[in-house]
């Protein structure tokens, strides 16, 4: 036996307070009421003083014991006291509410379908019986609990209250069975699933369970938003990015779409897309600068849904390597250099020597050693045996080049065929150093990764039969590249929704030279699938994916809509119940109680309240008034 | 003393066209406002008599002499000058009541509203407050200039300790005013003893009676039942009583039957007789129920 609206300690002190402000309410009835009057010549009681002291002496004590009984039960009635154990008469329901992004839109009354999903949340909590536990769940991409099986209302209401639209689309059918899981293992006697929200969802297979009820949030039919929006370098162009927007028509109407393009506020292009219904189409831009700043691109339309009309990108600043050649012929390296478009050369005498010159990244010393080593990363070229930073261990004539490194940056696209250098200083490699190329296990290039690094070649790769070689621009290339990755880097960015995200390298990856990253620099937990590096988030932000020379940036920021919208089977529930019944093993007493009460209280005037009317009638008609006496 | 106006600008504009009024003639009285029946020097014509030795000859009808050769006397209304006596009842048993107005307020505001109702038309007013004794009175007269001090005067009236006594009230009043006129008594007519006789005996001196009785409402239908420990607010007595529907039945036909006894008698006597309660405030007061009489109009 337990009470359910009151905790017993609750009902004895309602108890005590209701009882005696009936008790001091019965001494007040029955005591005289002191008032002055302006005569008192037209004053005559009601009964005689005989009357009143039988009736008070053998009638009132047991009229106040039923007044308070009456008022007990009364009071046990309104506590809703119930047999057996409080934990096997409740039920546990699910709130599934959706809190997908679609639930930011705007319904036809002007109201967020959040807003309308909370509403009819709380109208449904009102009739689910007070004994009931309910668990709110929250359901977007992913299905979390925001709440456990809670029987306080005020916290589940709170929590309705709090709940706001997120960044992906609706797996609907992941909340369900996360749901029904839940209820499995949780809960004792399985209540309701009730699922609030739009229904727009990913996917439309819906495995439903048998105990679904849906309140169904009216929603618009007609939206238009961006999907994805990507920025990548030209390939042809150092100077231009290519940008592509992908649009999709959600609606069941075709519709006409200007697509906007900003850089840093100006507007960068623009173009006109006719959209079918459920269709996607995707707008490319070219657009030159070398600058920083924002691409924004915008869908001028007024519709429902205007955050996914919208999406920003962040333009890295493109830098150029700055090289210092010391040099008495720099029209031997300078083909070599130019080729490079991210690369600025400049050619100075080695008479003009500075170990730290302003504004530049990289030295390259050509056949001369300095009196004072330099302080930046600097690539010696055959430099003199005495004063080599790396110590030569001999000179190598007629040096067949056996082997090139396999290191992914210095090695990248090093080929040759039977190269034979005429002279060649060879080196001794330290541990750490990396071998860049070797003639029969004789190093002849090497490169320290010290600071400020350090590449020495045994030979001039231009003044030797290697300058007909693809692999002299890239030697040089690799050796900048490993020095300077920055500089080299190939940046993508990409805009998107959150949610599981899927970059595709170019190449096979070595996950440890793989990284991903948030916008605060933190890691992302992700999975490499060959050339497949995979991640999820479920927070709008900035993710970064390193893997070598490349920088995939992800703007995870626009909001992820639901391709098709889930229609409820007959079969289910829906809408508001009146009351949702109660547990099976539920005896409600309140009712009982509630008659004995009002029993007890008849009975009370039955026999007292009746009689006592009785009483002064009869001894009113009997009395004469001082009129009658007068007359 | 309440230095709040008994009565406001607005309800004075209102009193200013409004007349005391007496039934009775009054002999010997003139210079007044009201008609008499009786001839006199006045200025409106009354009828016409035959003339007799000693008679004016200056009210002679010529006119009617030349034509019928016979001698008429013109006779013309007098307009007298009756005193006016205002009683106002500041006994104890007037502050009882639970009512947002008391009784012993009302009865000073509806004797303002008529002092100033008789000054404008310069009407002479004796205002006489009485208990167990008449106490101290004022005068008043000679327009509506002359208000404010009787303003004063009501407005700084105290209730007066002990029982009311009409009986010696009114052998006072007999003993003091002399000269008949039209007698107002606001009171609420709840004594211990009985008012009737006193009253009867003021008319039978000659005085013109307009007998006003203020009451609370819980004078009349007390909201109180059960057993209630009654104290009569002049003598101090209690009254310890059961008190149910059927008593307040009796209660009230007992108030009502007593407010009909003065009311017979006021008639009785050429007089008047209003009740009023104090639910109403004195505007409605007087040109209600004190205008239905004719009183006050």
């Amino acid at each position: 036996m337990f009470l359910l609206n009151l905790s017993f300690g609750e009902f004895a002190a309602l108890f005590s307070v209701i009882s005696a402000g009936v008790f001091a309410l019965y001494l007040l009835d029955r005591s005289r009421r002191r008032q002055k009057v302006a005569t008192l010549k037209f004053w005559r009681p009601a009964e005689s003083p005989t009357q009143l002291n039988q009736r008070r002496k053998i009638q009132q004590p047991i009229s106040l014991l039923l007044q308070i009984l009456g008022i007990a039960l009364l009071l046990l009635a309104i506590a809703q006291l119930k047999w057996g154990n409080r934990e096997q008469n409740t039920r546990d329901h699910v709130l599934v509410m959706d809190a997908s992004a679609w639930m930011g839109a705007r319904g036809a009354s002007g109201a967020l379908l959040m807003q309308t999903a909370k509403s009819q949340a709380l109208a449904w909590l009102k009739t689910v019986p007070s004994e009931d536990r309910v668990m709110v769940l929250r359901a977007d991409a992913s299905a979390t609990p925001a709440t456990r099986f809670e029987r306080n209302r005020e916290t589940i209401e709170k929590t309705i209250r709090e709940m706001q639209p997120g960044a992906s689309a609706l797996q609907l059918d992941q909340a369900l069975r996360f749901a029904t899981q839940f209820q499995k293992l949780n809960s004792q006697s399985s209540g309701e699933i009730v699922y609030v929200g739009a229904g727009r969802v990913s996917t439309a297979d819906v495995a439903v369970p048998n105990n679904l009820r849906v309140l169904a949030v009216k929603t618009p039919s007609e939206n238009v938003g961006l999907r994805r929006m990507g920025l990548r370098r030209s390939a042809s162009e150092p100077d231009a990015w290519e940008i592509y927007v992908s649009v999709r028509n959600y609606g069941l109407s075709s519709q006409n779409v200007a697509v906007g393009l900003q850089f840093a506020g100006s507007p960068a292009g623009s173009r006109t897309l006719t959209l079918k219904s459920s269709s996607e189409q995707e707008a490319t831009f070219t657009y030159r600068t070398r600058a920083a700043g924002a691409v924004e691109a915008k869908l001028l339309s007024n519709d429902a849904f205007p955050q996914d009309d919208r999406a920003v990108l962040e333009l890295p600043q493109q830098k150029n390597l700055r090289v210092l050649v010391f040099t008495n012929e720099p029209d031997l390296l300078r083909p070599v250099l130019n080729a490079n478009p991210n690369l600025t050369a400049t050619y100075e005498s080695p008479a003009a020597y500075r170990p730290d010159p302003k504004d530049i990244d990289i030295l390259i010393l050509d056949r001369f050693a300095p009196p004072q080593a330099p302080k930046i990363d600097a690539i010696w070229i055959d430099p003199p045996a005495a004063q080599s930073p790396i110590a030569v261990a001999s000179t190598k004539a007629n040096a067949k080049l056996s082997h090139w490194t396999e290191d992914p940056l210095l090695g990248a696209g090093l080929r040759t065929r039977d190269l034979v250098i005429d002279s060649s200083a060879t080196y001794k490699a330290a541990p750490g150093d990396i071998v860049i190329a070797e003639s029969d296990g004789a190093p002849l290039m090497i490169a320290r990764p010290a600071k400020p690094k350090i590449a020495v070649m045994g030979f001039h790769p231009v003044r030797s039969r290697m300058k007909y070689e693809l692999a002299t621009p890239l030697l040089f290339a690799n050796t900048l590249r490993w020095m300077a990755p920055e500089s080299f880097r190939r940046w993508q960015l990409n805009g998107g929704h959150v949610g599981s995200v899927s970059v595709k390298t170019e190449g096979r990856l070595d996950p440890k030279a793989v990284r991903v990253m948030d916008e605060n620099g933190g890691a992302v937990p992700f999975t490499v699938d060959g050339d497949n590096v995979r991640f999820f988030t479920s927070d709008p932000g900035t993710v970064r994916v390193l893997t070598g020379d490349r920088d995939y940036v992800y703007s995870l920021t626009v909001p992820e809509v639901g391709e098709s919208v889930w229609e409820a089977p007959d079969s289910v529930r829906k809408g508001i119940p009146r009351r949702i019944p109660g547990g099976p093993s539920s005896q409600d007493l309140w009712y009982w109680l509630a008659l004995a009460a009002l029993a007890i209280l008849a009975t009370e005037w039955f026999l007292f309240g009746r009689h006592r009317m009785r009483v002064r009638q009869g001894s009113v008609s009997t009395m004469p008034s001082p009129q009658r006496k007068a007359s | 003393m309440s230095t709040e106006p008994l009565i406001d600008r607005l309800l004075l504009e209102k009193l200013e066209r409004l007349t005391l009024h007496w039934q009775r003639s009054f002999p010997g009285l003139i210079g007044g406002h009201n008609t008499s029946r009786f001839a006199g020097a006045g200025l409106e014509f009354l009828d016409h008599r035959n003339f007799h030795v000693g008679d004016d000859l200056r009210a002679v009808n010529w006119r009617a002499f030349m034509r019928l050769e016979k001698l008429f006397l013109k006779m013309f209304q007098v307009e007298p000058r009756v005193p006016v006596r205002l009683m106002v009842d500041i006994s104890q048993s007037m502050t009882t009541g639970e009512s947002n107005t008391s009784k012993f307020l009302f009865a000073r505001r509806l004797a303002a509203a008529m002092c100033y109702v008789g000054l404008v038309k310069l009407d002479t007013i004796t205002l006489q407050p009485f208990s167990n004794r008449l106490h101290d009175s004022f005068i008043c007269g000679g327009g509506r200039h002359r208000f404010m001090p009787a303003g004063d005067f009501l407005n700084a009236l105290q209730p007066a300790e002990g029982p009311s006594d009409f009986l010696a009230c009114s052998k006072a009043f007999i003993g003091k005013y002399v000269q008949r006129g039209l007698l107002i008594v606001i009171s609420d007519f709840l004594d211990d003893q009985d008012c009737l006789k006193p009253l009867q005996y003021l008319a039978d001196y000659g005085h013109e009676l307009l007998l006003i009785q203020t009451y609370a409402p819980e004078d009349r239908v007390p909201p109180w039942k059960g057993e209630l420990d009654l104290e009569d607010a002049e003598t101090g007595k209690h009254l310890e009583i059961s008190f149910d529907d059927n008593a307040l039945k009796q209660y009230t036909a007992a108030f009502d039957e007593h407010t009909e006894a003065i009311k017979r008698l006021a008639l009785r006597n050429t007089g008047r007789f209003s009740g009023l309660s104090t639910r109403i405030s004195v505007e409605e007061a007087i040109f209600g129920p004190l205008a239905a009489t004719q009183g006050i109009a």
